[in-house]
């Protein structure tokens, strides 16, 4: 059975069930992009990058391969197939489609993914980027917590091009949040869905704390981990140390550098810093200093009058 | 194709002042704290994984990720343009998958840092935070390992450690792999020679002047007071100081009879076919 949903303002049918996602509420047009079980090759032809799980052909075409989990195939950022090694329904099966394949759809589509959450300040989107395990799970389930709308929890996705632009598309209205986190926040597990069995890597719905229409960018912070002596803090960056930092933060990107062109991205990199400037946010590990910082957050983007 | 050069050695046996030696050699200043941590990364970082590979490990189980490391040491190679340098703290191991964890098709070599078991467990447990009894129990588990936790996301890779002894035979005993042999003793005895066997043994141009400025500014007294100055960021926060004694046999004045008959029965062979028996 097919379903349709919403996903970065896109109309998606997919025939396997993608919970994750909000349904569609828009008009009746055809899908922007099928998701769809179905075959999936063993590698691609002449690949003009052949990793050991991924492999992209010279038209964009890109396969991605978990083993034991599921292969797919991207295509002209309007086909996903999926061929999946275990029960199709299982978040195992969602985990990559919606992490590293829909990083690679959009940027086949012309939009900028970058690894970063994003919250709603101030009625603009504020985005938090860093490594696997820089806290912007923590932060996005902070600024939740204190009553702010949550745009996506991992991947943000950025039109750049669009008027009114850099717009951040919202993704869909979950946070995972490690057993750790959760517990350091005093937020319930019990009966939330995991992302991989082995793992205690939960699915924490937001429901009515998801921001589900575009804001313009109005800042980047890149999260940086300091010990001590140091203590946490916001630097803003200059211009070039901007776009330098923001290129790290693009989400997979060496892939989505030959997707969207290196002159093409540098041009997105460089508007994007332009139009939001861009910050260092050192923390300390641990969540000692998470609501200060929050706090602190709000406060500069003016976005005490969101609080719920 | 490029390839590794792998540091390797069990935690607590000289890895990071040999690494901060090699670091004021090839620089030839006095060590910058603030640089070094990135310096010479480890195998088991997570950033340079899913950098590899394209892919969150965090989303991948124990199992996956242990058996996809091979492949992103490969990438690592392939796109390198020199030779790279890695710490290793894990053992020389088979995967789940039943192949080399580290390939010998990308390694250039192992150098090796071994130490005297019982001045690690004396270091081990100030690092850990633990009793000297809890270390010689961690020293003689064959499951030791890093990072083992499902709950939470660490910047390091899950790994295996083996025993003390099981780590250094892993590594002395490891197929298709040139190794470089170092004591942490020697090291302590004459740093300059030692230092120069592994920059020759690296393949880089030096000079005996060279090794010996690079070996003055690893004095261990000296990183002793730079770490009290501005912190060292590879201390955990279960150790007071990183830089702690810097000494050989230390172990006699602080194990008791017993805690040092348990170690040299835990590890007698090794011990033997180093000469530390």
């Amino acid at each position: 059975m097919t379903t349709l949903h919403a996903l970065c303002g896109l109309k998606v049918a997919a025939d396997l069930p993608l919970p994750d996602l909000l349904p569609w509420r828009g008009d009746d047009r055809a899908p922007d992009v099928t998701i769809r079980q179905g075959d999936v090759p063993d590698r691609l032809d002449a690949p003009v990058v052949d990793d050991p799980l991924l492999q992209m052909a010279a038209d964009g075409a890109c396969r991605f391969a978990v083993s034991g989990v599921a292969a797919y195939l991207v295509e002209g950022g309007r086909t996903v197939t999926v061929r999946a090694e275990m029960d199709p329904a299982a978040p195992d099966v969602r985990i990559f489609l919606l992490g590293t394949v829909f990083g690679l759809l959009c940027a086949q589509r012309g939009l900028l993914p970058l690894h970063a959450c994003c919250v709603a300040l101030g009625g603009r989107a504020v985005a938090f980027s860093g490594v696997s395990g820089a806290g912007k799970s923590t932060l996005a389930a902070a600024f939740r917590r204190r009553g702010f709308p949550v745009l996506a929890d991992d991947v943000a996705v950025v039109d750049v091009e669009a008027p009114g632009g850099p717009l951040v598309l919202p993704s869909f209205p979950r946070i995972r949040l490690w057993r750790d986190t959760m517990d350091a926040l005093a937020l319930p597990h019990d009966g939330l869905e995991r992302s991989r069995p082995e793992l205690e890597k939960f699915h924490l719905p937001l429901d009515d704390g998801f921001q589900a229409e575009p804001l313009p960018l109005a800042a980047v912070y890149h999260l940086e981990e300091v010990r001590p002596p140091a203590g946490g803090g916001v630097e803003r960056l200059d211009a070039l140390t901007a776009v330098r930092d923001l290129e790290n933060a693009v989400y997979r990107s060496r892939l989505v550098r030959r997707l969207l062109g290196p002159d093409r991205l540098f041009r997105m990199l460089a508007r994007v810093a332009a139009a939001a400037p861009s910050h260092r946010l050192s923390r300390r590990r641990g969540l000692g200093d998470l609501d200060t910082q929050v706090s602190a957050l709000i406060v500069r983007h003016g976005g005490g009058g969101n609080r719920g | 194709m490029n390839g590794f050069y792998w540091l390797a050695s069990y935690p607590k046996s000289g890895n990071t002042w040999m690494r901060l030696a090699l670091w004021a050699l090839n620089h030839g200043k006095p060590v910058d704290f603030a640089a070094f941590p990135y310096w010479i990364p480890l195998s088991a970082s997570r950033l340079l994984f899913d950098d590899a590979l394209g892919v969150e490990s965090s989303d991948l189980t124990h199992t996956e990720i242990e058996c996809l490391r091979p492949r992103a040491f490969e990438v690592m190679a392939r796109n390198a343009d020199q030779p790279m340098l890695r710490k290793v703290d894990e053992a020389w191991i088979r995967t789940a998958a039943g192949e080399p964890l580290f390939p010998p098709s990308v390694t250039l070599g192992t150098i090796l840092i071994v130490r005297d078991p019982r001045d690690v467990a004396v270091s081990l447990a100030h690092h850990m935070g633990m009793g000297i009894d809890e270390a010689i129990r961690a020293m003689a588990n064959p499951r030791a390992g890093f990072c083992a936790q499902v709950r939470q996301a660490d910047h390091q890779l899950w790994r295996r450690l083996l025993t003390w002894s099981g780590h250094v035979e892993s590594w002395l005993d490891a197929p298709d792999i040139r190794l470089l042999l170092v004591r942490y003793e020697d090291m302590i005895a004459r740093m300059p020679e030692e230092l120069g066997r592994v920059a020759r043994f690296l393949g880089w141009d030096t000079s005996a002047a060279a090794l010996a400025a690079a070996a003055e500014e690893a004095r261990f007294d000296r990183l002793r007071a730079q770490e009290e100055r501005h912190g060292f960021a590879e201390r955990p926060v279960s150790a007071e100081r990183f830089f702690r004694r810097g000494k050989a046999g230390g172990w006699r004045d602080t194990l008791s009879p017993a805690q040092a008959a348990r170690i040299e029965s835990d590890h007698a062979a090794v011990m033997t076919r180093l000469g530390y028996l």
